[in-house]
């Protein structure tokens, strides 16, 4: 059985993101990318799969810019056996993503698709429903627990006040949050061992997906900035700016 | 030269008054508790018993306070973070502790000279903060500066994890106030980058122990902030190595840290937090090495100069950093080594020699205390890319601590005569303080010795300031 697992080259999770002064985004020159964090949890999963017999293969499918080749070469390293690049400089929004991703899943044929819940730059959470949904998958989001059957997967979901365990047949995207497992470094040894290890690329065209964005961003801001709290003697200050300050009593 | 001892009861009284007219009573202590807290450092050999702790608020008070004490022979200890290992800000005979606790505002900064200018009671983590907040970098920085004072940091030029790229605490000052032992106030440099003017006595100053002056006042140069760092954490099978993997690394990428520490470290490390083992397989001691990560070809250098140590059996694993997450939790491991190993009441060596020579030391030194210490834990770790040697070793639990620092003393003794014969320094940078002091001939020559006593006469002719520390 092979897993595919479609990682995302984000701004790293550490550092502070700030806006590009023409309020056309995040600034990115000069900004440490990394390996989306939910999409290093899903390389993870995956080869502990394959570590214990499940799945024969994993690749790792990235979308974007050459650059990208730096995080897929990293998931080699950790372990997956071979990587594929769409590589396009083109503006990527979810949903363009997601038919690329169908593309590539209809030429590896993968019993099982893991990614991250969200990608921490867009936050959008809509990949992977979106290509189980294109694809004629199963879908189960926000795994914390992921045990594979001959055909099912059971994924522990994290939902709104508690767990849910739901049984889904294969073929099947499953997306990852932040409790599913903690993943390993990259050793040196497998990082150099990882260089031998095949990245394929093709382009959108190639894959016959119109990547042109549906969506068009209006404007990026940064949050308002937090007013300082203050620190009243009495509960009658209190009282009095709730109601005259704040007029919410 | 030396002042007097604790003043008679009766002019105690007298005492409290002059104090309390200087700084104000609300600044004074003299609570047993209090002066077990102020009246000692990071180190647990001595039983501290000052008189009393002042916390003067401004330049003028410390003035006053120094010709108080000229006058009456008062000798007065300056007390920063108290983060110090050599007993530096220890108060155990009757002195009076001069705490820079409430002398703590950033008070201006320049944005063209990219200076800062700080009180010395500024704690450093505090000082990186600011740094950082202006987009700049205040590139000191070690286990303790969250509480080490940046006074504290220039009277001991303290080092840290960064000296490799950025220099000591001395690289960073370019302007010092200080009150000398006269009572004067001095204004040195006044953050010039050029001034030929003679002797630079800002450079006394620092790593002077507050034996000639207090630092009052620094000006502070920042520098920009680094780019992008990565961190490789390395097996190594033989400690002879690390010198190996400093120049093969330095040759394919510009380094801004290399430490190393041996696995007793990194057991109690491990243990003594909730960090799990970075390596299936243990080797003898680790290599930790970050980098600068301006693009791509930096990660592949670092390989490429993993692969050439592996292939020379330099290096057995290793680990490279790729998220920033990844980097820090590196670094945890070469961080937490002091704190978990505080409980074993350490006796610490902190001894350099130029890094060349570091592999025939570090032998030289490991069959000194395998034959001295056969029974003791010997904890490796240091600024090893430095020259840097922080051995430790650990109190067995049946040993009283008095026993275990007399044995450590006997031993002390030949370890600074190996360090005497490949010229390098019996404190590499935790000052000498009372903990050093009889063992500064090794480093230093006897006419060296007789010229820093001269200094001290001339800066402090009633020897007040810090008495009995350093010289
Ligand atoms: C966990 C740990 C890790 C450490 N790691 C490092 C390291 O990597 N590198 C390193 O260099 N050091 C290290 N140290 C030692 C220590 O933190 C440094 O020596 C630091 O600079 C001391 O600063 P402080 O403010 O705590 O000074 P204190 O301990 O209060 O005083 C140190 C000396 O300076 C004098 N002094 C203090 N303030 C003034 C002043 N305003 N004017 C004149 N004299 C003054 C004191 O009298 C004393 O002699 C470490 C300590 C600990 C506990």
């Amino acid at each position: 059985m092979k897993i595919l697992v479609a990682i995302k080259r984000v701004v790293d999770y550490n550092v502070n993101i700030h806006v590009r002064s023409d309020n056309s985004g995040v600034e990115l020159n000069n900004v440490k990318m990394s390996m989306n964090p939910f999409d290093e949890i899903a390389v993870e999963e995956a080869i502990r799969l394959r570590e214990a017999g499940k799945a024969e293969e994993v690749i790792v499918v990235s979308v974007g810019t050459s650059a990208c080749r730096e995080q897929i070469r990293t998931a080699l390293a950790l372990g997956a056996d071979r990587g594929i690049l769409v590589e396009t400089d083109a503006e990527l929004q979810p949903l363009a993503i997601a038919k690329l991703l169908v593309a590539i899943v209809k030429q590896e044929a993968p019993m099982l698709v893991i990614t991250g819940k969200q990608a921490i730059d867009g936050d959008n959470s809509q990949t992977g429903q979106m290509l189980a949904a294109l694809a004629g998958m199963s879908q189960a989001t926000f795994a914390s627990e992921l045990l594979l059957g001959d055909d099912t997967a059971t994924v522990t979901r994290e939902v709104d006040g508690g767990l849910e365990t739901i049984t889904v047949k294969l073929p099947a995207v499953v997306t990852t949050d932040l409790r599913l497992n903690e993943p390993r470094y990259a050793s040196l040894p497998n990082i150099m061992k990882a260089k031998k290890k095949p990245i394929d690329t093709c382009s959108p065209e190639d894959l016959g997906v119109d990547v042109t964005p549906g969506l068009k961003i209006l404007k990026v801001t940064e949050p308002p900035e937090r007013q300082a709290g203050i620190i009243l003697e009495t509960v009658e200050e209190l009282v009095d700016k709730l109601q005259n300050e704040a007029k919410v009593i | 030269m030396t002042a007097s001892r604790s003043p008679q009861d009766s002019s105690r009284r007298q005492l409290a008054t002059a104090l309390a007219s200087i700084v104000g009573e609300d600044n004074i202590l003299t609570e047993s508790e209090d002066l077990q807290t102020w009246g000692q450092d990071w180190t647990r050999f001595y039983s501290p018993d000052p008189l009393g702790i002042v916390f003067p608020r401004s330049v003028e008070q410390v003035a006053q306070l120094v010709q108080y004490a000229k006058n009456n022979r008062l000798p007065l200890v300056p007390s920063g973070g108290r983060t110090g290992l050599s007993g530096g800000a220890v108060a155990m005979r009757q002195e009076l502790v001069v705490s820079f606790d409430k002398l703590n505002k950033i008070k201006s900064f320049n944005e063209t000279d990219q200076t800062v200018v700080v009180e010395a009671g500024v704690v450093t983590a505090r000082l990186q903060e600011f740094a950082r907040e202006k987009s700049l970098y205040y590139p000191v920085d070690f286990a303790s500066s969250g509480s080490s004072q940046i006074g504290g940091n220039i009277a001991t030029n303290a080092g840290g994890i960064k000296v490799l790229r950025y220099g000591l605490t001395r690289d960073q000052v370019v302007g010092l106030k200080v009150v000398i032992g006269t009572g004067d106030i001095l204004e040195l440099n006044r953050g010039l980058i050029k001034n030929a003017t003679g002797y630079d006595l800002r450079h006394l100053f620092i790593g002077s122990e507050g034996t000639l002056g207090f630092i009052m006042e620094a000006t502070i140069k920042l520098t920009v902030p680094p780019p992008p760092l990565a961190v490789a954490l390395l097996a190594v099978p033989d400690m002879a190595h690390t010198i190996n993997l400093l120049t093969t690394f330095r040759r394919r990428v510009t380094l801004s840290a290399f430490e190393f520490f041996s696995d007793a470290a990194l057991t109690h490390v491990v243990e003594q937090s909730s960090l799990s083992p970075p390596f299936a397989k243990r080797a003898d001691f680790y290599v930790l090495l970050e980098f600068e990560r301006r693009s791509e070809q930096d990660m592949t250098g670092a390989e490429s100069a993993f692969e050439s140590c592996a292939e020379s059996g330099w290096v057995t694993d290793g680990l490279l950093s790729h998220t920033e997450q990844q980097r820090r939790d590196f670094w945890q491991y070469r961080e937490r080594i002091s704190e978990s190993i505080a409980p074993f009441t350490p006796y610490k060596h902190d001894v350099s020699v130029v890094p060349s020579a570091i592999p025939d030391f570090l032998a030289s030194v490991d069959a000194l205390v395998a034959k001295e210490y056969p029974d003791f834990q010997k904890i490796w770790f240091g600024h090893i890319g430095d020259g840097n040697l922080h051995l430790n070793i650990l109190k067995p639990d049946t040993w009283s601590v008095a026993d275990f620092r007399q044995e450590c003393e006997r031993v002390n003794d030949k370890m600074l005569k190996l360090v005497q014969s490949y010229k390098g320094s019996i404190s590499a940078e935790h000052g000498i303080g009372l903990l050093k002091k009889s063992g500064l001939h090794y480093t230093r020559t006897a006419s060296e010795i007789a010229l820093m006593k001269s200094l001290k006469q001339v800066f402090d002719p009633e020897g007040v300031m810090n008495p009995g520390k350093l010289v």
